[in-house]
């Protein structure tokens, strides 16, 4: 052994913890080398003097303390209980989340890896496709609904409301239809009803609506509407609203202004 | 004879037993109230610490793992939170109270004037001596932890802490014979 391998195991000889054939290398060294012997004896005795130093004793209040501090601690846990659950689950996961970052970083790229390859399968499922669509679907019977129950309120602004309302529906289903016809029949506030011409005209193409628009001009009073009802039918090239328009302009009460556009429009759906 | 191991015990604490820390407090509040006044110097604020590393085991309770000796684990914990305690000391500014209450004004009755002198010069060299360093010495030569645990609970190498108590020892031995050198008493 040489000086500098001595030197090295000196902790361990202080301590007490060099085995039987290091022990005696030690010693055989010891034998040649003074410098090395007298530097171990040295700090060996200094390292017995620190023997010295008494065990230190605490006060009871330390004890005191520290068992009125495990008593709240008990307390509150019991006072508690249910978190004890989600302690025990932290303490779970705590055992399964590895504590080197490295480790922690490659599970953490693991995760994304599968979110990532099970994210593509999901897109790929069509069930998934038809899932989307019956939400739109669902959405979609949601506004109808709000259509709905607006057209059904005291005041004319909710009405109103409810008429704008149908234009987010897409293709609004008989029920609003029949509300928006139903509207613009019997709604007391004429702007309502109006309203209602104009979001009923998107929808020309339905058999109801036409047939709910020509049989809506018989009942109308309100020349305002009635004007509006006759554009609307000669745009669309109506000529079911022929005889309709006959009988208006057989009607004295009706309006002048009314029977006049009655006879341009009857004029143009008879020339188509 | 067969009394439960400190690692069960804790084990016991961790999955909600937490009475049994009480077993744990009597078998090692001293200890470390040993450990903390021979780094710290003070009574009042080690007596502080002892209590805070067993409020840390109850807190961090579901972390321990039991893969290692119970003494590890708890020696970590005392580790940070004396360095919290000279950080925290360090922030503060220090007020003349804040110097009561020294170790060394409470000697033992049955000890020798001659004793005490030593005791007093032991403690006042080991005051005197690196943080770092003091605290390896602390831990092989009094609290009886092997060179391989220290490493383990202050994450470094053994080498490295072999290396740094012997130059504790060294130094200490140095202060030690400045200190009696100049006379103190």
């Amino acid at each position: 052994m040489k000086c500098h391998e001595v030197t090295e195991r000196f902790p361990d000889y202080l301590a007490g913890r060099l085995d039987e054939t290091e022990q005696a290398a030690m010693q055989t060294h010891f034998a040649f080398c003074s410098s090395c012997r007298e530097e171990a004896e040295n700090l060996s005795a200094f390292w017995q003097r620190l023997e010295a130093l008494p065990e230190e004793q605490p006060s009871e209040a330390l004890r005191a303390r520290f068992y009125a501090a495990l008593a709240a601690y008990q307390q509150q846990l019991h006072a508690v209980a249910r978190p004890r659950l989600s302690e025990i689950f932290d303490g779970w996961l705590a055992r399964w989340w590895p504590r080197q970052p490295a480790f922690q970083f490659a599970r953490a790229m693991l995760f994304l890896c599968a979110g990532w390859f099970f994210g593509q399968r999901w897109d790929a499922d069509e069930n998934r496709l038809s899932e989307m669509s019956q939400l739109r679907d669902e959405v979609s019977s949601m506004r109808q609904l709000v259509v709905l129950s607006l057209l059904q309120q005291q005041s004319p602004s909710e009405r109103l409301r409810g008429v704008s309302w149908s234009y987010q529906a897409e293709l609004p289903d008989t029920e609003v239809l029949s509300a928006l016809l139903e509207t613009l029949n019997h709604d007391p506030n004429v702007n309502v009803r109006l309203a209602a011409v104009d979001a009923l005209s998107r929808f020309g193409e339905q058999p109801m609506v036409r047939r709910g628009l020509v049989a809506s001009l018989a009942k109308q009073n309100s020349p305002l509407i009635q004007v509006a009802l006759i554009d609307l039918l000669i745009e669309r090239g109506e000529r079911q609203a022929v005889s309709t328009f006959k009988q208006l302009q057989a009607n004295e009460m009706v309006d002048k202004a009314v029977r006049q556009r009655i006879e341009f429009g009857i004029q143009q759906l008879q020339q188509d | 004879m067969n009394s439960p191991t400190d690692e069960l015990l804790m084990r016991q604490v961790r999955d909600g037993d937490v009475a049994k820390l009480g077993l744990l407090f009597e078998r090692y509040h001293r200890p470390l109230y040993s450990f903390f006044v021979r780094l710290v110097d003070r009574r009042d604020a080690s007596e502080d610490l002892v209590q805070e590393v067993f409020l840390r085991m109850l807190k961090y309770r579901h972390t321990y793992r039991g893969e290692s000796r119970f003494t590890i684990w708890m020696y970590k914990i005392a580790h940070n939170a004396k360095a919290d305690y000279y950080h925290k000391r360090k922030r503060a500014t220090p007020l003349p109270e804040d110097e009561a209450e020294p170790v060394s004004q409470d000697p033992i009755a049955s000890e020798s004037i001659e004793q005490r002198q030593e005791i007093e010069l032991l403690r006042a060299a080991l005051d005197k001596l690196d943080e770092e360093k003091k605290e390896v010495l602390v831990f092989s030569r009094f609290q009886d932890l092997k060179y391989e645990e220290i490493a383990e609970l202050l994450g470094c190498a053994v080498g490295t802490v072999k290396a740094r108590v012997h130059r504790a020892i060294q130094d200490l031995r140095e202060i030690y014979y400045e200190l009696s050198s100049e006379g103190l008493t």
